[in-house]
């Protein structure tokens, strides 16, 4: 990618925004999403207004752990996936997702004239091709079998995103993030940098990933599964369940913006990446990176900590994250603003999950509106704080953070902020 | 924004760790895949977190450690890295130990080293780098986003960075290249494929990492000018403006490029495009190659930055490495590289 | 009771990869974790593996695991008691 394209030159960049600090606001052009309570915004709307769960029992992945280890699967097979996106159905389920979530937020956005704009798209993924690749790696691990062997590796993530970006017609920007948990959080500050350096005028930024045996059986090997829906903040949590699906967002310059017929509701005022250096999978007792990545977007955002309106935990509901991130949450706010988990209703969805979750933030500050973090019952003993436990509607949302930690102490957190 | 290259790591399959030489020797295989040599990796880790490391959790990190030693940095400003494909071995692990026993019991170690931010954590988690730390994986872009990563990292004044690429071949891999003809067929040695009648390329690995600093010092090796990426070109003459447009954009020009480093990979098939550069637009500048020294992979580029370090620091060119030799001194250094659509440029100029 | 100590031994250097050390290293009343050998919480897990792999015994209740995993002698008392 040049650092100059067209008519910016190297003194403009350097001389920018940028480097003086008070960059161009990136605005929120459209969003689509994808989960296990809905294909699509509206649906997944409904169903967090109806505090109804997607948690339940797997039906569509084949896998010993039907029956014993719920999860938030998309109920819909890849054919009738690919029939609602028109891939074909052969290929990973996870490019069915973020086909159908991206053309959903290309589509919301309508942004007259989007061939002539620099246009990038910034998708994050953690599992690649694994749903395909876990069923025919036994024909190779039996005889060596390579006429069965896919071209794609399992894990070839950037494979998904260029069979997106070709549907989408997107061709000036092409990568993936992959950082586990927080992979989507990282594509939509990526896309916001891209744009604030002048190299894109619009980025079209989230992520996906499938539900797989691979993440499944891994998740379930840590024995950070919880054998019910999960409970995240609650005493007595005991794991996470895994979701599916994928969320996308329509990042554009205020160039863009102002061409918009439908004017952007949200900006995307602060992000940063921290990482806590700890361990390879658990968070340190005090939440160090979660800290210093909440703590660097409130920076950005020029915010301080109680105009923060709403807080979206990354809340899994293990023991350990959900400790370490509610004394981080404790440490940064003082009086903690209303704040709750959403993955009672969609799972961790993984690199999707940031993309998901911010889709559900703008519905929060469009709407008015705080979404509960269902089944929660008893108080954490060690957090002076509880998640909002019911839906709470026609209140001014201004500001709101979202949390999306990882393996590897990839800690990032974003904010989204009412436009003026 | 230039930066300099003040640190380099290099693991591949020739001996690139030791930063005091530059390829002594030219390691020769006769097979078309090529394995890296192992450095001593005790001067890394301890036993207790070597045990758990994978093969390219060893390569990605100790190539990270030495570039970090050779900048004289105990904690960089950032961590950023590409890898195409994760850790596929370790990855592959997994998936065998689970579908073996059809999902009972399943061993986690193999589990938490399958993500693909694996290596770059293992560095933050080393040299206690708490910073932005982030994992690019797109094929033949994933080096090259890091680069850009890094590039607006330093907008964003965050200096010293360690921005770094790695991936290997797994067994699935190398037997998937098999099916779809993409290897060299024929026993060949890896010093003999640029000839007219090859077909197939060398499967290849390595890992490569670089301090960036803003700063100019003592052990710089040059300065990164910038890179840009493209996709899917339609003909050969859009690769042909994306260069000469690359090279104005970064006020430089075609005439006072001194050196070209191609991706020429010996597969006839794919290298029309590359020969054909070589011979209309390239025509006087000395012409490297270097996928015989470390194969073909998705992140070779980055092989190719180390290459264009050691030639900028050292003014010195392995004749192992020279397709075509103009006798020019190598002050400035053009990369071109593709992998099937991802095409990537890179310019380097010495200090 | 000797017998299965020194079979333990060999089985956890296998199983977490200690290759550093040899079964005589380990002492029989040495703590695992922490300020003994080093072992985490992920050696918990391998060894939570380990018992169900080879001796049948499935440890359901992470959180027991330290107590249980405390020294080699103890793991081979768990053993000894859980075995039928």
């Amino acid at each position: 990618m040049a650092f100059h394209k067209g008519d910016v030159t190297l003194s403009e960049v350097e001389g920018s925004c940028i480097m003086q600090g008070k960059s161009q606001q990136i605005h929120i052009a459209g969003k689509g999403a994808i989960s296990a309570i809905g294909n699509n915004v509206a649906e997944n709307f409904a169903s967090l207004r109806n505090l109804q769960t997607g948690v339940s029992k797997i039906t569509v992945l084949t896998t010993r752990y039907a029956e014993t280890l719920p999860a938030a699967e998309v109920k819909l097979t890849n054919e009738e996936l690919a029939a609602r996106c028109g891939l074909n159905s052969n290929e990973p389920r996870t490019a069915l997702f973020s086909l159908i979530a991206a053309k959903e937020a290309v589509t919301d956005a309508n942004i007259p004239d989007f061939k002539k704009w620099r246009t990038g798209f910034v998708s994050a993924n953690t599992v690649g091709a694994m749903d395909k690749t876990e069923t025919i790696y036994k024909y190779f691990m039996e005889d060596g079998n390579t006429n069965k062997l896919i071209e794609e590796d399992p894990y070839d993530a950037g494979y998904v995103t260029e069979l997106v970006a070709n549907e989408l017609g997107i061709k000036e920007h092409i990568t993936t993030i992959s950082t586990a948990c927080s992979s989507s959080a990282n594509a939509m500050a990526y896309g916001a940098r891209l744009i604030k350096s002048n190299q894109l005028d619009i980025v079209v930024a989230g992520g996906c990933d499938a539900m797989s045996r691979f993440t499944l059986n891994g998740f379930n090997s840590l024995m950070i599964l919880d054998t019910n829906p999960c409970t995240p903040y609650d005493d007595n949590r005991k794991g996470l369940n895994l979701g599916e699906g994928a969320g996308y967002v329509v990042l554009v310059s205020e160039k863009v913006a102002a061409t918009l017929s439908k004017k952007p509701t949200t900006t995307l005022s602060g992000y940063a990446n921290a990482n806590d250096a700890f361990h390879q999978t658990a968070s340190s007792p005090e939440g160090k990176g979660n800290f210093m990545a909440m703590q660097g977007a409130l920076e950005m955002s020029g915010l301080a900590a109680k105009d923060i309106d709403y807080i979206n935990l990354h809340g899994t509901g293990t023991p350990n994250n959900d400790l370490s991130e509610g004394i981080a949450v404790q440490r940064i706010f003082g009086a903690v603003p209303k704040a709750s988990s959403t993955k009672p209703y969609t799972g961790h969805t993984l690199g999707a999950c940031a993309g998901i979750e911010a889709v559900y933030c703008i519905l929060s500050i469009e709407n008015g509106i705080i979404f509960p973090n269902l089944r929660f019952q008893t108080k954490m003993k060690e957090l002076d704080f509880t998640p909002v436990t019911e839906l709470l509607q026609n209140i001014e949302v201004n500001h709101v953070m979202s949390n999306s930690f990882g393996f590897g102490g990839n800690c990032s957190s974003v904010i989204f902020s009412k436009a003026n | 924004m230039t930066l300099y290259i003040n640190g380099i790591g290099c693991i591949s399959p020739q001996h690139t760790f030791d930063n005091s030489v530059f390829l002594p020797e030219v390691k020769e295989y006769a097979t078309n895949r090529l394995a890296c040599v192992d450095a001593d990796y005790a001067k890394f880790f301890d036993a207790g977190s070597l045990r758990r490391m994978g093969r390219l959790m060893k390569y990605g990190t100790a190539a990270g450690m030495i570039a970090l030693r050779d900048a004289g940095i105990d904690v960089p400003g950032a961590i950023t890295t590409g890898t195409a494909l994760g850790l596929p071995e370790v990855s592959q692990k997994f998936l065998r130990s689970l579908i073996e026993v059809e999902e009972t019991i399943v061993s986690p170690t193999t589990f938490i080293q399958s993500t693909h931010n694996t290596v770059s954590s293992n560095i933050a988690l080393l040299c206690k780098c708490f910073s932005h730390n982030n994992t690019f994986s797109h094929k033949g872009f994933s080096f090259e986003s890091a680069l850009t990563d890094a590039q607006l990292l330093t907008l964003e004044n965050t200096d010293n960075i360690l921005v770094g690429a790695y991936d290997e071949v797994s067994d699935y891999k190398y037997a998937a290249m098999k099916k779809t003809n993409e290897l060299r067929q024929e026993p060949c040695s890896n010093l003999d494929i640029y000839g007219a009648q090859n077909k197939g390329i060398l499967a290849g690995e390595g890992a490569a990492f670089f301090v960036l600093s803003k700063e100019k010092n003592e052990n710089s090796y040059g300065s990164f000018i910038g890179n840009k990426t493209f996709y899917k070109p339609e003909n050969k003459g859009e690769i042909r403006n994306h260069i000469l447009s690359f090279l104005q954009e970064n006020h430089s020009s075609m005439e006072e490029i001194d050196v070209i480093i191609t991706g020429i990979s010996g597969a006839k098939e794919v290298d029309e495009t590359r020969i054909e550069l070589n011979k209309n637009l390239f025509t006087t500048q000395t012409i490297l190659a270097y996928k015989h020294l470390c194969g073909e992979y998705m992140t070779s580029s980055a092989f190719a930055f180390w290459l264009a370090s050691k030639i900028l620091k050292s003014q010195q060119i392995p004749d192992a490495v020279i397709l075509e030799n103009r006798n020019r001194s190598p002050k400035n250094i053009l990369l071109y590289n593709s992998h099937k659509h991802n095409h990537s440029l890179m310019l380097f100029k010495a200090c | 009771m000797s017998e299965l100590i020194d079979t333990l031994k060999v089985q956890i250097i296998e199983q977490l990869n200690l290759q550093h050390l040899k079964p005589e290293d380990i002492g029989d009343d040495q703590p695992l974790f922490v300020e003994g050998l080093g072992l985490d919480s992920i050696d918990a897990l391998e060894l939570i593996v380990l018992l169900q792999q080879k001796y049948g015994i499935k440890l359901a209740n992470p959180q027991d695991g330290p107590l249980v995993f405390k020294t080699v002698k103890s793991i081979a008392d768990y053993i000894t008691e859980h075995k039928k």
